[in-house]
Order: structure tokens, then C-alpha cells, then sequence
């Protein structure tokens, strides 16, 4: 089964051999090639650039295209500030003084939606056999309060009739952005609607239900699935929007998974998540990282179950963090037994490091999780051979894999923290990024002459 | 209608948000010569106290918040349009300079906590959006600040609260002001790593934090505080 038929049967509640990994890498791919959030989500060769990077060192069996709740917004007459390293954010709201609602909707040479559905096209034709290419759309609701800012919640208590116009409004632009993405090629439909945390079952189902059974109704007609995206503490809603029929849920760290789950299989609805975004993707190390998924996968049925960050990942988060995620993820029982293994050992293995000061030739050592296993790993391993084939008996070249007792004993010896990581003469010269050929091999001449 | 009643339905009147009434009710009060201090405590303020406890049992969400917090405003205005300055002096919690850290526009839940801190009896700085690490500091510095409150929903945000906190220790004012965090990815382990005196989970949960803080007295001293409701 390819990652692609994998994330698919999920949605069709399949039994699977694993389940499937989604990275919410948004703004995050940027990182892979030193662009800000700003260069990708403008310049449709850099955000392919990157999301084919992130999918080499990722190996998603789904992969959004983008994460950017304001791209409708901004068409819509929203002000946006950009950063660095976030999506832009909404300053201005267009309807927050008038009870009017506008006729036209999103189009599709509006804004910066040409740039978007181009990177799906291409996306989709370059993994899109493999990999299911996701479609990410800013959900109604938390649409409509772009447009009509904090004067939405007073609304929904005094001006019922209005939220309801408004709804309906966004609801025809979430059609429009359902239709463009389809005819882009992409495989799964998600609205993302942060907001639905803050609402309660009733308002849910005064305002949302009959919107979102429209939009999830309508994705299912043309054949695709969808899944519905929430951030922040949804649990009293995850029944409601269960109810509205998405062939998916995905929630983030707020919401204890095995809770959500419990519901979610009442209604046969896949869910993802919900890796915590701060305290471990971004702060944590790899086996907080590996922990996390082994943990979760081990506290549920593993059907229906898609394994995803809580929501968008951060900018900075660690790519090794990312591909620590990916390989628990695609070998649960191996690093299950690995983190036993990181736990026990390491005092009672003895390893005995290398005399680097004194060596006779340049050492490289490939710290990694298991080059026949891991893809970042196996392009490490690959540019070391490499490496070897050119200077021969000139340098020494020794891989360590983190899958066996001596390999976890040897990181924590050398203070390993990233892996795959390039060491030469005990030095940590390349973590996690794979290093040009050209710049690693100047590097080892650089080390060669100075042995001579 | 007794005082009590008038009291009770001016509760009942700010807890569902109903701004007319509210305004009607705390009207009548006074008219009734009910102690304006007397009017915010056992009427407005407990309507506000009966959202704050279905805020937290998930019976309130966001938008009764918002429309509670709006009444309440409305009935504050009345209340302190009829009080002596010594009277208002006395009924004032404290001095709170709030903004959402640099980088951040986000600013839903600082509008929530600034507002429900106003009504609570603070005075409160809105300092706004991406609000820039000395402009913190030299607003508190300005106003007499007691708390100096920091929001975001943004880990990038996060690296400018150390920013802020170590900026108003190093201009020698650490122990004038006690200096708060939250928001979305503010975790209680990076406030106290950062060396806040308070953090709390959500806005009803400041309001506490604020208090306990203006009773304890020792800023940038004592032991974090910390206030999660949800966590029961």
C-alpha cells in the first residue's frame, strides 16, 4: 500500500497495516530551505521547492499544500501582517461596521489563490501517486470573524438572522475553494476552523451544523474525503462535528486523544493528531517526539487513527524532531522497543569512544536512526558512502544506528541530540539537513589537509 | 423592588449578557440609594462571577463572554459616574498595563482579560497589538503600574516576554511591577523558566491571578503563581 492508499482507507475507516502521517508542515517547510514564511507563501517555486523537501525528509502519506487561514480573507478585503516566521496574521476587519453582506465571492485568480492551486498541481504531480496531496481552506466560521471581527460573538446572541447571512456568505466561498482544489487535483478537502473551540454545543449547533453538513455533504459527492480541522480545546463539539458527517476529524494537544477518539468511533469518523506543537515539537528532543507517538498509538485503536501535530507546526520546530516523528510513526513496535531500550541502557552498555585528536585519517561517523529505515537516515548514510567512493582509504566512515543498544549508547556518549547527524573527528558538522555534496566533500579536504 | 432584588436582577441581567436591563437595573439602584460600591460588588459583580463559574464548567464560551464583559462595562460607567473619587479610589484592585507581545496581532483573548480586569476593578493600559518590548516598561513606568500583563498566541512571540521581563530587571524596576504571561503556547513551565511572578489559563483565571498578586505584595520576589481552573 502506498502512503497515498493508506491515509485514504483511513478515511473509508479501513483496517490499516499503520496509521498513516500527516505533518501540518505549513509555514514550517520554509525552514528546509532558509526561506521566511512570507518567501513561500508569495513565490510558488519556493513553496514547491520546499514542500518537496519536506516530503523527502518527512515521507508524509498526506501533505497539505498550505496552512494559511488568511488567504481568503485577504481577497476578501482583510489587511494582513506578514511575518518571518508565521502565516500572516488578519489586522483589519472589512464588515466590522456594517450589517451589509457582500455578493462576490473568492474567484480563482483572486489574490494569491493562482499561486496555491499551482503548488497543488505540482505537488500532486510530483508524489501525488504516493502521497495524498490535503487541500486546506479556511473554515466558515472562523472566516466569517476575519470579516466581521469580535462583533461576531455579540451577534450570535443579539442578531441571530445576521450570523446566519454571514455564515451562508462564507459557506458559498468554502464551495468555491472546495471547487478550486478539486480541480487542482487534490485527494483529501479540510476546512480548519481554530474558532469552533470557542463556541458551545448550541451555538455549534445553531450556527455551524447546517453549514458544515452542506460543505461535507457536498466534498462527498465529488467523490473525495474530507476532514474537518479544530485548534484548541473542542472537546464539547467534537460530538457536533461528528454529527456534520466529515470522513475525518483532526484536533490538536488540548483535547486528550484517547477522550476524542472514544467519540469519533461512536460515529466511525477517522482522527488525527495531536502531537503537542510547543512543549514537544518545538522544545522537546527526538525521543520526546518518538515517546509521544509511541504513547498515543499504544492509548488507542489504532483504526481510524491518523498521526499529526496538533495543528500548524511551528516555523522552528527541529526538522529531526519532524523526522523523529515520521519513523515512530512508520515503525511504531521498532521504536517502541528502541525508547525501552534508550531508557535502560546506556550506563550499563559500555562504548569506548575513539581517540579523535590522534587519528590517522579523517573519521566520519553517521549518527542515525536506522539508515535501512529511515529516509533522512538512508540520504545521510548515502552522501557518507559517497564520500567513500571518492577518497577511499583516506577517511574512515562508520554508520551508527540508534536501533541497537550500542548505537544509543554512543549518542549518549558523544551527547548526541539530532538525528541523522554527521560527526567528523567527533566534531557535529551537519545535523539533520544532508549536506551538498560539494560542501561536505571541501569540508573533508579541508580535514585531510590539515592531517596530513 | 427591594435592594436585594434590584441587586439580583442587576446580577441576573449582567450574567446573560443583557445590556438594557443592565443598564436599567443599575439605574434604578441608585435611584433607590443603594451604596455604588454596594451595586458593583453584590449585583454586577456577582453576575460577572456567574459567567466566570460556566466559563469554567464549559457552560459560557466566547461569545457570552464577550457580550457579559460589554454589559458589565456599560453598568461600570454608571457606577463610577456616581461615585465620590474617594469612593472610586477605594474600589480600585489595581494598576495593569496589558499588550500582546511584539510580533503578535492576535487579540482576541487580551481584549477578554483587559476587559473582564476592568470590570473586575482594575485600571487597565491597553497597550494593543505587536507592542514593542520598552514600550511595556515605559508604560508601566508612567501609570504606576502594579502588573505588567504580556499575551500570545505565537511560540515566535514567545523569546519577547523573556525580552520584556529581562528588560524591566535590567533598567533596575523588577520589584515595581509584577509581570504576567499567557496565551495559546504559554506553557506555566516557560513562565516560571522566564521568570514570571503569574500565569494563568484563561481569563477568568488572570482576574484571580491579579488579585492574589495585589494582596501578596512582593514582586519579582515571591514564588510564581499559578492559576489553571481547567485543570480541575
Amino acid at each position: 500500500m502506498t502512503g497515498k492508499e493508506l491515509l485514504l482507507a483511513t478515511y473509508r475507516h479501513e483496517s490499516v497495516e499503520r496509521p498513516p502521517w500527516v505533518p501540518f508542515a505549513g509555514v514550517h517547510a520554509g525552514k528546509f530551505k532558509g526561506y521566511t514564511a512570507t518567501e513561500i507563501l508569495t513565490d510558488v517555486d519556493k513553496l514547491t521547492e520546499c514542500l518537496l523537501e519536506v516530503h523527502r525528509l518527512y515521507r508524509p502519506d498526506g501533505q497539505p499544500v498550505v496552512f494559511d487561514l488568511q488567504l481568503e480573507a485577504e481577497i476578501l478585503g482583510c489587511d494582513l501582517m506578514w511575518a518571518d516566521d508565521n502565516p500572516p496574521s488578519v489586522t483589519s476587519h472589512p464588515l466590522a461596521d456594517t450589517d451589509d453582506i457582500p455578493e462576490r465571492l473568492v474567484q480563482p485568480g483572486d489574490g494569491r489563490l493562482p499561486l496555491v492551486m499551482e503548488a497543488t498541481r505540482r505537488l500532486k504531480e510530483k508524489v501525488g501517486e504516493e502521497t495524498a496531496v490535503m487541500g486546506l481552506f479556511c473554515g466558515p466560521f472562523t472566516l466569517a470573524s476575519h470579516l466581521r471581527g469580535t462583533k461576531l460573538f455579540m451577534d450570535m446572541k443579539k442578531n441571530p438572522e445576521h450570523v446566519r447571512q454571514l455564515m451562508d456568505y462564507v459557506t458559498r466561498n468554502a464551495f468555491q475553494m472546495i471547487d478550486m482544489y478539486l480541480a487542482a487535483g487534490a485527494d483529501v478537502i479540510c476546512p480548519v476552523d481554530p474558532l469552533v473551540s470557542q463556541i458551545s454545543a448550541k451555538s455549534f449547533r445553531d450556527y455551524l451544523t447546517e453549514p458544515y453538513t452542506r460543505i461535507f455533504d457536498y466534498i462527498r459527492s465529488k467523490g473525495v474525503p474530507s476532514s474537518f480541522f479544530v485548534c484548541g480545546n473542542a472537546l464539547r463539539n467534537i460530538e457536533e462535528m461528528c454529527k456534520t458527517n466529515p470522513d475525518g476529524i483532526s484536533i490538536d494537544e488540548n483535547i486528550p486523544m484517547a477522550t476524542a477518539k472514544e467519540i469519533t468511533d461512536r460515529y466511525n469518523i477517522a482522527i488525527g493528531g495531536n502531537i503537542p506543537l510547543t512543549t514537544t515539537m518545538l522544545f522537546g528532543n527526538q525521543q520526546d517526539n518518538m515517546k509521544y507517538v509511541v504513547d498515543m498509538v499504544d492509548s488507542v485503536d489504532p483504526r481510524n487513527l491518523i498521526i499529526s501535530p496538533g495543528c500548524d507546526m511551528p516555523y522552528d520546530v527541529p526538522i529531526e524532531n519532524g523526522i523523529a516523528v515520521s519513523e515512530a510513526a512508520r515503525n511504531i513496535s521498532m521504536y517502541r522497543e528502541m525508547l525501552k531500550d534508550y531508557e535502560a541502557s546506556g550506563d550499563d552498555y559500555e562504548v569506548e569512544l575513539p581517540d579523535y585528536e590522534h587519528l590517522p585519517r579523517p573519521l566520519i561517523e553517521a549518527m542515525t536512526l536506522d539508515s535501512a529505515q529511515c529516509a533522512a537516515c538512508s540520504y545521510m548514510w548515502a552522501a557518507v558512502q559517497d564520500a567513500k567512493a571518492k577518497y577511499g582509504d583516506k577517511i574512515d566512515a562508520v554508520e551508527y544506528k540508534y536501533s541497537t543498544r550500542e548505537g544509543i549508547a554512543r549518542s549518549k556518549k558523544m551527547g548526541v541530540k539530532s538525528l541523522p547527524s554527521l560527526y567528523m573527528n567527533g566534531k557535529l558538522y551537519y545535523a539533520s539537513i544532508i549536506p551538498s555534496q560539494e560542501e561536505f566533500f571541501a569540508e573533508i579536504d579541508k580535514l585531510l589537509a590539515e592531517q596530513k | 423592588m427591594l435592594p436585594e432584588e434590584i441587586l439580583a436582577k442587576l446580577s441576573e441581567a449582567v450574567a446573560e449578557g443583557d445590556e438594557d436591563a443592565s443598564l436599567e437595573l443599575v439605574n434604578e439602584a441608585i435611584a433607590a440609594g443603594i451604596e455604588p460600591l454596594k451595586i458593583l460588588n453584590d449585583g454586577a459583580g456577582k453576575g460577572m462571577d456567574v459567567v466566570s463559574e460556566q466559563y469554567n464548567n464549559g457552560e459560557a464560551f466566547l461569545p457570552e463572554l464577550v457580550l457579559a464583559g460589554d454589559a458589565m462595562s456599560r453598568v461600570i460607567e454608571v457606577i463610577f459616574a456616581n461615585m465620590s473619587q474617594e469612593e472610586a479610589a477605594k474600589s480600585k484592585q489595581g494598576v495593569v498595563v496589558i499588550g500582546q507581545a511584539k510580533g503578535d496581532v492576535h487579540d482576541i483573548g487580551k481584549n477578554v482579560v483587559a476587559a473582564l480586569l476592568a470590570v473586575n476593578g482594575f485600571e487597565v493600559h491597553d497597550l494593543g497589538i505587536d507592542v514593542e518590548v520598552k514600550t511595556f516598561a515605559t508604560k508601566a513606568q508612567e501609570v504606576n503600574a502594579d502588573i505588567v500583563a504580556v499575551s500570545t498566541l505565537l511560540t515566535t512571540s514567545l523569546p519577547y516576554m523573556s525580552d520584556i521581563a529581562n528588560y524591566i530587571r535590567d533598567t533596575g524596576n523588577r520589584e515595581k511591577y509584577n509581570i504576567i504571561v499567557g496565551g495559546g503556547p504559554v506553557t506555566p513551565q516557560f513562565a516560571t523558566d522566564m521568570g514570571a511572578d503569574g500565569w494563568s489559563r484563561n481569563a477568568f483565571d488572570c482576574v484571580e491571578l491579579c488579585k492574589q498578586l495585589m494582596a501578596r505584595k512582593t514582586p519579582g520576589k515571591g514564588e510564581i503563581i499559578l492559576i489553571d481552573s481547567e485543570a480541575k
